[in-house]
């Protein structure tokens, strides 16, 4: 129906679109989703060539060369075959028309209708895009937003199109109209569409695939449900997580810096978190990783940081863990949830090297774990749940951050102490002589912690292995210390295995639950999935019994409707 | 939550004597050559004199000056002494640490080694090894330490075994950390005072043995030493010389190892707290 090759859009010397490939067969929805400047509405407007900047490439639509038809020709295709109800601005409607006579108009040019039918259309159109029938004569500055798209809407279908281009459907809409309007859309399900939006939720609700657009380029492509529950590229996972919705319930994270056109690459790499030479030189190729599935970037996708295989231990006839499978993607939080003696923290022992397995393997990026080799604890690094015990009482704070940078031997004493200084900052500590000198007795239990979590970070980790590591504070104390976790997950892509008892909290800081009981991993998945439907009996008994401010809140929740 | 070792001492008042006779016994045996009146290995035909100006404690029976050889006498202990206490000690810590690190079959000959020599009379060896080689200090120190290292490395390795499990190991464990950075950093000052509660056993244990030896007269007849001294002197016991030739170095050995044995009490909380007086915080 629709084919895009190599599609090329330039304003002046600025390239909007570069090497767009896209495909759509008829009847089929596909959203166009990124953030605003990923070119998404120049994108749509090329399609019926209304842009005013070159366009390269190849657009065919039946058949038909877009790109190089004449003017009569298009002139017969827009608005009768390929229709675009544009994002709601107030210069789209005509301002001296009533916006009944302007949905009426595309009818009767493309001779469609007579005036008298081409009326009736129109008021069916209006009305049936819900907009109030004593409002058809009003004249568009009389109408609200909402109203004012409903009838851009109508104005689109009224000849029929086989190819319709949504730019901004929903925005204008509140809550309640959206989903209404959406279902209206739908609907129409003879009619090709192009929806290009921000909103995640007008893409999931109108689209059956999803193509995310970035600086240009198409990133991934997928199916809408696949790519939103497990997005593979970084920056649709970063989009979704910066996307108030009600399915996630992780806190929202903002993606690092802004959006900005590098000169050579690939389009996200300042703002990605995996970003490797490669990605800073050269753009990289889509790749098919799976049916419909489509990605462009060097590292394949979000990278798994660490792997472990059926891990097993014993402590004499007790076994503590039971093959242990678990994976944790970059930037990513899985919280291992279970309750004291599940044997989390022995499975977290094991990952660090503190405590040898008897059977299974720990993989760390893509290669079996060297625990003989510094370089293992430079990536991974461990909070323990206790700071009164992993700072010693010996070492001042200067000295206990800087102790990995003495171990590994990087750097002199001056760099050593400046990148004390920094992640002091990042972790809210004072920079004071007078701070650095303290010794842990003189700290509160909140300082002592955000210290060890500093003395962690020196060596800018990969992954953190956080242990209980708020277990011994009060609550404001551990919001601060979550938020500033999260806030590095955002700026570094740090991926962490976040280890509690507490649901509650495991809900607001993870991607991932994974559920532990007396060594064994019940239960696994998206933190929403396993907190509102979880499938074990004793999942749905750590939830009820997690923290909440209404003593019935969770109560019900084997009758509660999901 | 520290252990103040120097405070313990101080605060109990058998340690403060200790620590007295002890540096003043050190004092002598440095100052010797600058107190002593005689040179100790002078020999001359004054033999047997009785105390007197010139002579404070008289002269033995080849005419050597009593006080000058029981100045030098405390030398030849103390060096004997400190010289093994050091010696075994960092055996014995060396042996203890890398047990409690070392797990495996490293860990289980070491101790086999160390139950192998805890059980073995030390006295009989010592005086069985000294009846052959006739040992001088240098000698003296290296045989006696080899001997006597193995009941503090037990004590070690225990205290170590508990140590390696404290978080703040475990994390200098996750930062990459070796083996020898964690015994040095983070062990040997947590052990600070077990290790010094070793080294003055060890010294008190070796200044007895050395005076023993000599006693017997199976160390290097040519030491000057508070053993060889009373040695001879009993054997003129027959004559009054043993008022001021058997009691002094009979009277300094006491006083050291005493001074010793007071300051060990005092410190001996410091492994076990149980032992310590109430109301002492």
């Amino acid at each position: 129906m629709l084919e895009i090759r190599d599609l090329r859009v330039s304003y002046g010397k600025e390239l909007v679109l570069d090497g767009i490939d896209l495909d759509l067969k008829r009847g089929e929805a596909l959203a166009l989703v990124g953030e605003s400047g990923a070119g998404k509405t120049t994108l749509g407007l090329s399609v019926m060539r209304l842009v005013e900047g070159q366009i390269r490439g190849n657009i065919r639509f039946d058949g038909i060369e877009m790109l190089k038809a004449s003017e009569a020709e298009l002139e017969r295709i827009r608005w009768r075959r390929i229709a675009i109800a544009f994002q709601n601005a107030n210069n789209v409607l005509n301002p001296v028309h009533s916006v009944l006579d302007q949905v009426t108009e595309p009818i009767v040019f493309h001779g469609l209708m007579d005036k008298y039918q081409a009326r009736g259309r129109a008021s069916t159109l209006l009305g049936y895009f819900g907009l109030a029938s004593d409002r058809f004569n009003a004249y568009p500055h009389q109408l609200s937003g909402g109203e004012q798209q409903r009838v851009l809407l109508a104005m689109a279908i009224s000849n029929y199109p086989e190819l319709l281009i949504l730019d901004e459907p929903l925005s204008a809409l509140d809550a309640t109209s959206r989903s209404e309007v959406g279902k209206l859309i739908k609907m129409d399900g003879d009619c090709t569409k192009l929806i290009a939006t921000h909103d995640l939720d007008t893409a999931s609700k109108l689209a059956d695939r999803i193509a995310v657009l970035y600086g240009g380029k198409i990133v991934e492509e997928g199916q809408a449900s696949q790519v939103l529950s497990r997005p593979r590229h970084p920056y649709t996972r970063a989009l979704i997580r910066a996307y108030p919705n009600m399915t996630t319930v992780k806190d929202l994270q903002a993606i690092k810096e802004g959006l900005t056109r590098p000169g050579s690459g690939c389009p996200f790499h300042p703002r990605c978190t995996q970003t490797i030479d490669v990605c800073r030189t050269l753009a990289p190729e889509t790749v098919t990783i799976s049916d419909e599935r489509k990605i462009a970037c060097h590292r394949g996708g979000i990278i798994t940081r660490l792997t472990t295989s059926s891990i097993s231990k014993s402590f004499g006839l007790i076994r503590a863990v039971k093959s242990a499978s678990l994976s944790i993607e970059a930037g990513e939080t899985l919280a291992l949830v279970g309750q004291t003696g599940s044997g989390k923290t022995t499975l977290a022992r094991i990952i660090m090297g503190l405590c040898q397995p008897d059977s299974g393997t720990i993989y760390l990026d893509g290669a079996v774990a060297n625990y003989s080799s510094k370089n293992f604890y430079q990536k991974v690094q461990m909070i323990f749940q206790n700071p009164g015990q992993s700072l010693s009482h010996r070492l001042s704070v200067l000295q206990a951050v800087t102790e990995p940078l003495d171990i590994q031997n990087i750097g002199d004493r001056a760099e050593r102490r400046a990148k004390a200084m920094k992640v002091l900052g990042e972790m809210g500590l004072p920079q004071e002589e007078n701070f650095l000198y303290r010794y842990p007795h003189h700290l509160s239990g909140g300082e002592m912690q955000r210290v060890a979590i500093a003395r962690a970070l020196i060596q800018d980790p990969v992954l953190l292995i956080a242990d209980e590591p708020t277990a011994f504070l009060d609550a404001s104390n551990q919001a601060r210390i979550l938020k500033q976790l999260l806030n590095l997950q955002e700026q570094r892509g740090l991926s962490m295995l976040y280890i509690t008892h507490d649901i509650a909290a495991a809900r607001k800081v993870s991607d991932r639950i994974a559920v532990m009981l007396e060594g064994s991993i019940i239960e696994e998945g998206p933190a929403n999935e396993i907190v509102t439907a979880p499938h074990e009996p004793y999942t749905k008994r750590l939830i009820c019994s997690a923290s909440s401010l209404h003593s019935s809140q969770y109560s019900g929740i084997e009758q509660a409707p999901v | 939550m520290h252990i103040n070792i120097k405070r313990e001492i101080r605060e109990s008042s058998t340690g403060k004597a200790g620590i007295i006779i002890l540096v003043i016994m050190i004092m002598l045996a440095l100052l010797a050559p600058l107190i002593a009146p005689c040179n100790p290995y002078h020999q001359s035909p004054m033999s047997l004199l009785p105390p007197s100006f010139s002579h404070w404690l008289g002269m033995n029976h080849v005419g050597q000056d009593i006080w000058s050889r029981l100045l030098y006498g405390a030398r030849t202990s103390l060096m004997v002494g400190f010289g093994t206490g050091a010696l075994a000690t960092l055996i014995g810590t060396a042996a203890g640490i890398s047990a409690a690190l070392i797990d495996g079959l490293y860990e289980r000959i070491m101790m086999r080694v160390i139950d192998t020599l805890i059980i073995i009379p030390m006295i009989i060896v010592v005086i069985l090894l000294s009846a052959y080689i006739r040992p001088g200090v240098i000698t003296l120190i290296l045989i006696l330490s080899f001997l006597s290292w193995q009941g503090g490395a037990r004590v070690i390795r225990a205290q170590t075994l508990s140590l390696k499990e404290k978080g703040h190991i475990a994390a200098a464990r996750t930062f990459g950390a070796s083996r020898l950075y964690i015994a040095w950093r983070h062990i040997v000052p947590d052990l600070g005072p077990i290790l010094l509660v070793d080294f003055i056993y060890n010294v008190r244990r070796a200044i007895f043995l050395e005076a023993g030896l000599a006693f017997l007269g199976i160390s290097d007849p040519n030491m000057v030493s508070w053993g060889t001294m009373m040695r001879d002197a009993l054997s003129y016991s027959y004559l009054d010389a043993w008022r001021w030739w058997l009691i002094p170095p009979g009277i300094a050995l006491s006083l050291t190892i005493v001074g010793l044995t007071f300051i060990g009490h005092a410190a001996e909380p410091v492994i076990e707290p149980r032992f310590r007086e109430v109301g002492i915080a």
